[in-house]
C-alpha cells in the first residue's frame, strides 16, 4: 500500500490544513482526547458491578502503596516482633510475624510499591510496542507487515517464562521498572499480531480511507483514526498485561531468580514454604502474599470482564439484549430510503 | 493449497532458525552469559589456558576464541544437522544434553498434555451447560467460581496444593514419578501410580487454566444462540441435540482451538515452576536445577526445545484450522490467529 | 398542485366490518396478533393486533419502514417471535387435505412438523442463514431426514429446484456457504425453503442484501417458483416498487399496525392512507422527476411509547382532535381495499402523487392501470 509518502506537496498541505482547522491547542487536545477516550469508557464501564469492584479491589493497592510510600506504617525489620507469632496474637502484629520477627502486615504493605511499579513499567512496554508493530504493520501493510509479522512470530515462538528466567539470572536486574519490561519482554508479539488484525478492519473504513486520500502523514492516521478505536481493546489487554507482570515476577521472587528483595510478595511466599510455615502452623505467613497476589489479580480480571462486556456487546447476553429484536428489526435497511429496483 | 502448505512450512522453517540463531545470541553475548561463566568456570578449575576454548566448545557447540561466524556455523550446524545440543556442564557432567531432556521430557510432557486435555474438556463441558442456562444460578456461581480460580496463579495454587494434600493430609505424595516400590513397566499399579503422583501438578494446572476457556466458550456460545443460522436451524426442526452439537458447539469451538496447541507451549513454560514446586523430576526441574549452577548447555537445550514444541504448535495450528473452519482454507489470511 | 383524481368507488364513508377484506378461501388467517416484551421502560408492543388473511396461492407484500414491526409479523406466522416475546392472538393455518390448524395452540413437536413442512420461510441475508461450518449438501440433507422425508428422492428435488433457479447443483451442493456468491446462497436458501414442498412460504426482505440486478432475477425466480409449485407467498419488504413489480396484494405497515391493505394497483394509484401516499412519493423510482421526491417527515414510533389514536397523526399533515382521540377502523375506499385513515378522501384529494402525474405528464391514461389483479379479490 503505497500513500502519503509518495504525495507531492498537496500531502502536505492536506496535513496542513487539517491540523489548522482543528485549531486547538496541546491541552485542550490531551483533554478531548482524555475526555473521549479515558473518563467516558471509565464512566461507561463504571456501570458494570465488576468493574466498580475491580476499581475498588485496584484502589486499595494504591492505597497501600501511598502507605508504604509515606512511611504510615513501619517497615519490616527483623526482631521487631517475636518470631511466628500467629495471627492476632499481638495487637502490634495482626497478621502475626515470621520466623525472623519482621512483622507480616508490614512486609505485605511495603511490597506494594515496588510490585506496581513492575506491573504498570512491564505492561506500558508490552502495550506500546504492540500497538505500535500492530497498527503500523496491519496499516502499511505489504514488506512492512511482512517483516513485522515475522518477528511477531519469532518472539511468540518463544516461551515467556523459561527466556526470562535466562535473562534475569544472568542479568540480575534490581530495577523494578526494568525487572516489569524483561518479564514482558516478548508480550508484545501475540498481541500485536491481534493489533493488527483489527487494525485491518478498521482500515477498510471509509474515514480513513478518506483521511488516506488526502494524504494524511501515517503517524496522524495511526494516532488519530486507528488507536482511538483500538482503545477499548488496547485497555482489556493492558489489564491483562498486567495480571501477566505479576504471575511472572511473584513466581520469580519464589523461585528466587531476581535479586533477594526484603519485602515482595513472592519472597514472603518462598520463605514461609521453605522455612516451615507449614509445618509450625503459621498459616497467615502463607495465606498472606497468596491473598495479596490472589485480589490484585482478580481485581484485574473483573476490570478487564466488566470492560469487555462494556465495550465489546457481543458479550451480552441474550437477557441483556431483550430489546435485540426490535431494535434487529431497525437494523434492516436503510430507514429513510424506500427507493430500490423498478 | 498445496502452495500454501509448502509456504507456511517454510515460514516454520524460518522461523526455527530465527529462535535458534537468538539462542545462539544469547549464549554468546548475554553479559556474564554462558560463554563468559563457563570460561570463568574452566579457569577457577585450574583448566590449562589452552584447552579452555576446546572445552567450552565441547560444552556449548561455540569456540569463543573463533570469529563470529565461524562460531556461528558451528553452532547452527551443530543443531540442526548433528542435532546435538551440547554437553552437560555440571548437573550430568559430560551427559549429551538431548540424552537428559529425552529422559525427562515423557514426563513433562504427560503432565502437560493430561492438563491441557482435562482443562479444555471442563471449559467446554461447564462453559456449554452455562450458555445453556443463561442467567441462571449455576451460571453465575460458575462464572464467579472460574474467574476466582483464574486469579490464582497456578503456582500458587500448586503450593496450597502441596501444603494441604501433601503435607497436612498426606494424601497425595510430593515428588518423584512413581512410589519407590514400585517397579516400572506396563502394570496397572505402575500407571495407577503414576497418574497419583502426576495428579496434584496436573489438578493446579486444569483449574487455574480451565477458567478463562470456559467463560470464553460460554461467551462464544451465547453469541452462536443469537445467530440467524441457529435460529433457521430450529425452524428447519433441527433436534436440540443436532443444533448444540453441530452449530452451537461446532462454531463455539472455533476460537479455542488454536487456544489449544498454543496452551502447549505456554504449559511447557509454566512446568519451570511447577515441576520445581511438586519436586516433580521432567525438563522443568532440569532447567531450574541447571540454572541454579548455570549450566548452560541444559539451559538452552530445554530452552530450545519448549521453543521448537511451540513452533510446530503453531504450525499444526495453521494447517489444521482449515479442516475444522471451512472459511479459512480458501482464504489468503490463513494465520489461525 | 392539483388533483384531478376523482375517487369514483363510493360516495360514503363506508365503515364496514374488516370481514370484507378477508380472503374466501384463506389459507392462513392471522387475527388480533399481538407480540409483547416486557422491558424496563414499559411494555414493547412490536406488533399491534394485526388483522391479515392470506389467500390460497396469492403473493401478498407486505413493506414497512425498518422498526414497523413487519419482521415480527413474519415471525409471528411461525409461531417463532424471539425470545422473551409475547405472541397473543390466533394464527391459522387451513391445509387443503387436513383440518385447519391452530399454530398456538401446538405441541412443540406439533410445530415443528408444520414449521417448513407447510409453512417455510427466507430470512433477510442468506449469509447468515447458513451453518458456516456445514456445507450447503448437509442442509438439505439434515432437513430431510428431520422431516422424515425420503433423502435420495428429497435431493433429486433440491437438484432440481437448484437448477429451476440457475444454479448448477452439484457446485453449489459441494460449496461451503462462504464459497457461494451472495445470490447463489440467496438462491440456494430459496431452494432450500421449498424442499419440503411447503404451501405457504414466508420472506423476510429475502433481496435486501443484494444488488439491484440480482434482486430483479430472484424476483422472476420467486414468481416462477410460485407458479411451478403452487405457492402462497408473503413478501416483507422496505422497498415498495420492488414488490408491487411481483405481488396481487399488498399491505402497509406503520407503527406495528398494518394501514393499508388493497390490491396491488389499487394502493398504487389510489392509494387512501396519507403515509402509503407519502411512502409512494418518497420512492424515487416510479418515473418521477427527482426534484418532486419528497421523504416523509418524522420518525417511526418508539414501540413503547405509540402514540394514542392513530400512531402518525404526529407525522400526518391532515391530522385533527379525532386522530389523536381514537384509532381509525379500517374504512372501504372499495370492497377489497381498507385504510385505518378517518380523513383518507381529503389524503386523496390533497396529496398528488408524483409517479401519476408524471403518467399524466407523459400522456399516459391514469384510469387504464387498473389491471385484472386489482379484481382477484
Amino acid at each position: 500500500m503505497k500513500h502519503s509518502e509518495t504525495d507531492s506537496q498537496d500531502g502536505l498541505e492536506w496535513t496542513y490544513d487539517a491540523s489548522q482547522e482543528v485549531g486547538m491547542t496541546r491541552r485542550e487536545k490531551l483533554r478531548e482526547y482524555y475526555e473521549e477516550y479515558l473518563y467516558k469508557p471509565g464512566l461507561v464501564a463504571w456501570s458494570d458491578w465488576r468493574t466498580r469492584i475491580g476499581y475498588a479491589i485496584v484502589g486499595l493497592y494504591l492505597l497501600f502503596a501511598v502507605i508504604a510510600q509515606f512511611n504510615l506504617y513501619r517497615p519490616p525489620e527483623a526482631s521487631q516482633e517475636m518470631p511466628m507469632l500467629q495471627a492476632f496474637q499481638e495487637g502490634s502484629a495482626i497478621l502475626g510475624s515470621n520466623t525472623i520477627g519482621q512483622d507480616i502486615l508490614s512486609l505485605m504493605i511495603h511490597a506494594t510499591p515496588e510490585m506496581l511499579i513492575m506491573i504498570v513499567s512491564g505492561a506500558v512496554f508490552a502495550i506500546v510496542i504492540a500497538v505500535l508493530v500492530g497498527t503500523f504493520a496491519g496499516f502499511k501493510g505489504g514488506r512492512v507487515d511482512s517483516a513485522l509479522m515475522f518477528a511477531a512470530d519469532v518472539g511468540m515462538s518463544i516461551p515467556g517464562l523459561p527466556l526470562v528466567l535466562v535473562l534475569t539470572s544472568t542479568l540480575r536486574p534490581t530495577n523494578p521498572a526494568i525487572i516489569g519490561i524483561i518479564i514482558t519482554i516478548n508480550y508484545w508479539a501475540g498481541l500485536s499480531r491481534a493489533i493488527r488484525a483489527q487494525t485491518l478492519s478498521i482500515r477498510e473504513n471509509s474515514y480513513v480511507e478518506a483521511s488516506r486520500v488526502m494524504g494524511v502523514s501515517t503517524p496522524r492516521i495511526m494516532f488519530k483514526d486507528i488507536i482511538p478505536n483500538l482503545m477499548p481493546y488496547i485497555t482489556v489487554n493492558f489489564v491483562n498485561a498486567c495480571r501477566a507482570v505479576i504471575f511472572f515476577s511473584v513466581g520469580l521472587y519464589y523461585l528466587g531468580f531476581l535479586p533477594y528483595t526484603n519485602a515482595n510478595w513472592g519472597v514472603v511466599l518462598n520463605n514461609a514454604y521453605t522455612q516451615g510455615a507449614i509445618l509450625g502452623g503459621s498459616y497467615v505467613w502463607l495465606m498472606a502474599p497468596i491473598v495479596m497476589i490472589m485480589l490484585l489479580s482478580l481485581g484485574l480480571i473483573l476490570i478487564a470482564q466488566g470492560m469487555d462486556r462494556v465495550f465489546n456487546p457481543r458479550v451480552r447476553t441474550r437477557l441483556a439484549g431483550e430489546s435485540e429484536s426490535v431494535e434487529g428489526d431497525a437494523e434492516e435497511g436503510e430507514v429513510d430510503t424506500f427507493g430500490g429496483a423498478m | 493449497m498445496v502452495n500454501y502448505y509448502i509456504k507456511r512450512t517454510g515460514q516454520m522453517v524460518v522461523t526455527l532458525y530465527a529462535v535458534v540463531t537468538i539462542a545462539f545470541g544469547l549464549v554468546r553475548f548475554l553479559p556474564g552469559g554462558p560463554a563468559t561463566a563457563l570460561r570463568a568456570q574452566l579457569m577457577q578449575d585450574d583448566v590449562p589456558s589452552e584447552v579452555i576454548a576446546q572445552r567450552i566448545e565441547l560444552y556449548l557447540s561455540v569456540n569463543p576464541d573463533a570469529p563470529l561466524l565461524d562460531q556461528y556455523i558451528s553452532y547452527m550446524s551443530n543443531i540442526f544437522l548433528n542435532g546435538s545440543l551440547g554437553k552437560s556442564v555440571f548437573i550430568q557432567r559430560q551427559t549429551p544434553v538431548t540424552e537428559i531432556l529425552a529422559e525427562a521430557l515423557p514426563w513433562t510432557l504427560f503432565i502437560v498434555i493430561s492438563s491441557i486435555i482435562l482443562f479444555h474438556i471442563m471449559a467446554v463441558v461447564i462453559g456449554a451447560l452455562m450458555a445453556y442456562w443463561e442467567g441462571s444460578l449455576f451460571d453465575t456461581v460458575n462464572s464467579a467460581i472460574a474467574i476466582v480460580f483464574t486469579s490464582i496463579p497456578f503456582y500458587v495454587l500448586a503450593i496450597v496444593l502441596v501444603w494441604i494434600l501433601g503435607y497436612e493430609m498426606s494424601l497425595f505424595p510430593v515428588g518423584n514419578r512413581y512410589g519407590d516400590a514400585i517397579d516400572p513397566g506396563l502394570s496397572v499399579t505402575y500407571i495407577l501410580d503414576v497418574i497419583y503422583h502426576g495428579a496434584l501438578p496436573i489438578a493446579s494446572m486444569v483449574i487455574t487454566q480451565y477458567g478463562v476457556r470456559a467463560l470464553s466458550f460460554r461467551g462464544n456460545s451465547i453469541q452462536i444462540l443469537g445467530e440467524d443460522f441457529v435460529r433457521v436451524a430450529r425452524l428447519r426442526g433441527l433436534s436440540d441435540s443436532r443444533i448444540a452439537l453441530w452449530y452451537v458447539g461446532r462454531n463455539a469451538i472455533l476460537p479455542l482451538y488454536t487456544g489449544f496447541l498454543l496452551s502447549l507451549g505456554w504449559l511447557l513454560g509454566g512446568t519451570v515452576i511447577l515441576e520445581e514446586i511438586f519436586n516433580y523430576p521432567g525438563i522443568g526441574l532440569k532447567f531450574i536445577e541447571a540454572l541454579e549452577v548455570r549450566d548452560y548447555p541444559v539451559i538452552m537445550g530445554v530452552f530450545i526445545m519448549i521453543t521448537v514444541a511451540l513452533v510446530v504448535g503453531i504450525y499444526i495450528a495453521d494447517l489444521t484450522y482449515g479442516k475444522i473452519d471451512p472459511r479459512i482454507e480458501t482464504g489468503d489470511q490463513s494465520e489461525a490467529f | 398542485m392539483s388533483t384531478d383524481y376523482d375517487d369514483t368507488s363510493t360516495d360514503d364513508d363506508v365503515e364496514m366490518t374488516v370481514t370484507s377484506l378477508d380472503a374466501h378461501d384463506p389459507i392462513m388467517q392471522i387475527h388480533d396478533a399481538r407480540v409483547t416484551y416486557d422491558m424496563d421502560r414499559g411494555e414493547s408492543r412490536v406488533l399491534d393486533d394485526v388483522h391479515l388473511e392470506l389467500e390460497r396461492e396469492e403473493i401478498i407484500g407486505v413493506v414497512g419502514e425498518s422498526g414497523s414491526g413487519k419482521s415480527m409479523l413474519a415471525s409471528a406466522m411461525l409461531d417463532s417471535v424471539p425470545d422473551p416475546g409475547q405472541l397473543a392472538g390466533q394464527i391459522r393455518y387451513n391445509p387443503e387435505d387436513r383440518d385447519q390448524i391452530d399454530l398456538l395452540s401446538l405441541s412443540k413437536e406439533e410445530l415443528r412438523q408444520v414449521r417448513w413442512e407447510d409453512i417455510s420461510m427466507v430470512f433477510q441475508g442468506a449469509m447468515s442463514s447458513f451453518n458456516p461450518v456445514l456445507s450447503v449438501k448437509a442442509h438439505f440433507k439434515e432437513t430431510l431426514e428431520t422431516h422424515d422425508h425420503n433423502v435420495k428422492e428429497g435431493m433429486e428435488r433440491a437438484r432440481e429446484l437448484l437448477s429451476d433457479l440457475y444454479l448448477q447443483p452439484d457446485r453449489v451442493l459441494n460449496s461451503y456457504p462462504h464459497e457461494l456468491s451472495g445470490g447463489m446462497r440467496q438462491r440456494a436458501l430459496l431452494a432450500l425453503s421449498v424442499v419440503l414442498e411447503p404451501d405457504v412460504l414466508v420472506m423476510d426482505e429475502p433481496t435486501a442484501a443484494l444488488d439491484l440486478l440480482m434482486q430483479r432475477s430472484i424476483l422472476m425466480l420467486m414468481e416462477e417458483l410460485q407458479e411451478s409449485y403452487d405457492l402462497t407467498m408473503l413478501f416483507i419488504t422496505h422497498d415498495l416498487p420492488l414488490v408491487a413489480s411481483l405481488a396481487d396484494r399488498m399491505a402497509i405497515m406503520y407503527a406495528f399496525q398494518l394501514v393499508e391493505i388493497g390490491p396491488t394497483r389499487a394502493l398504487l394509484d389510489k392509494a387512501a392512507h396519507p403515509y402509503t401516499r407519502a411512502l409512494l412519493n418518497s420512492t424515487p423510482n416510479l418515473d418521477a422527476p427527482l426534484d418532486e421526491m419528497q421523504s416523509i417527515e418524522g420518525a417511526s414510533p418508539d414501540p413503547v411509547n405509540v402514540p394514542d389514536g392513530c400512531s402518525y397523526h404526529p407525522r400526518c399533515p391532515f391530522a385533527e382532535e379525532k386522530c389523536i382521540e381514537s384509532e381509525p377502523e379500517y374504512f372501504l375506499p372499495e370492497t377489497d381495499h381498507g385504510v385505518a385513515c378517518f380523513n383518507w378522501r381529503e389524503a386523496k384529494e390533497r396529496m398528488s402523487l408524483n409517479h401519476l402525474q408524471a403518467r399524466d405528464d407523459s400522456g399516459e391514461q391514469v384510469r387504464d392501470t387498473d389491471d385484472e389483479r386489482g379484481g382477484e379479490n
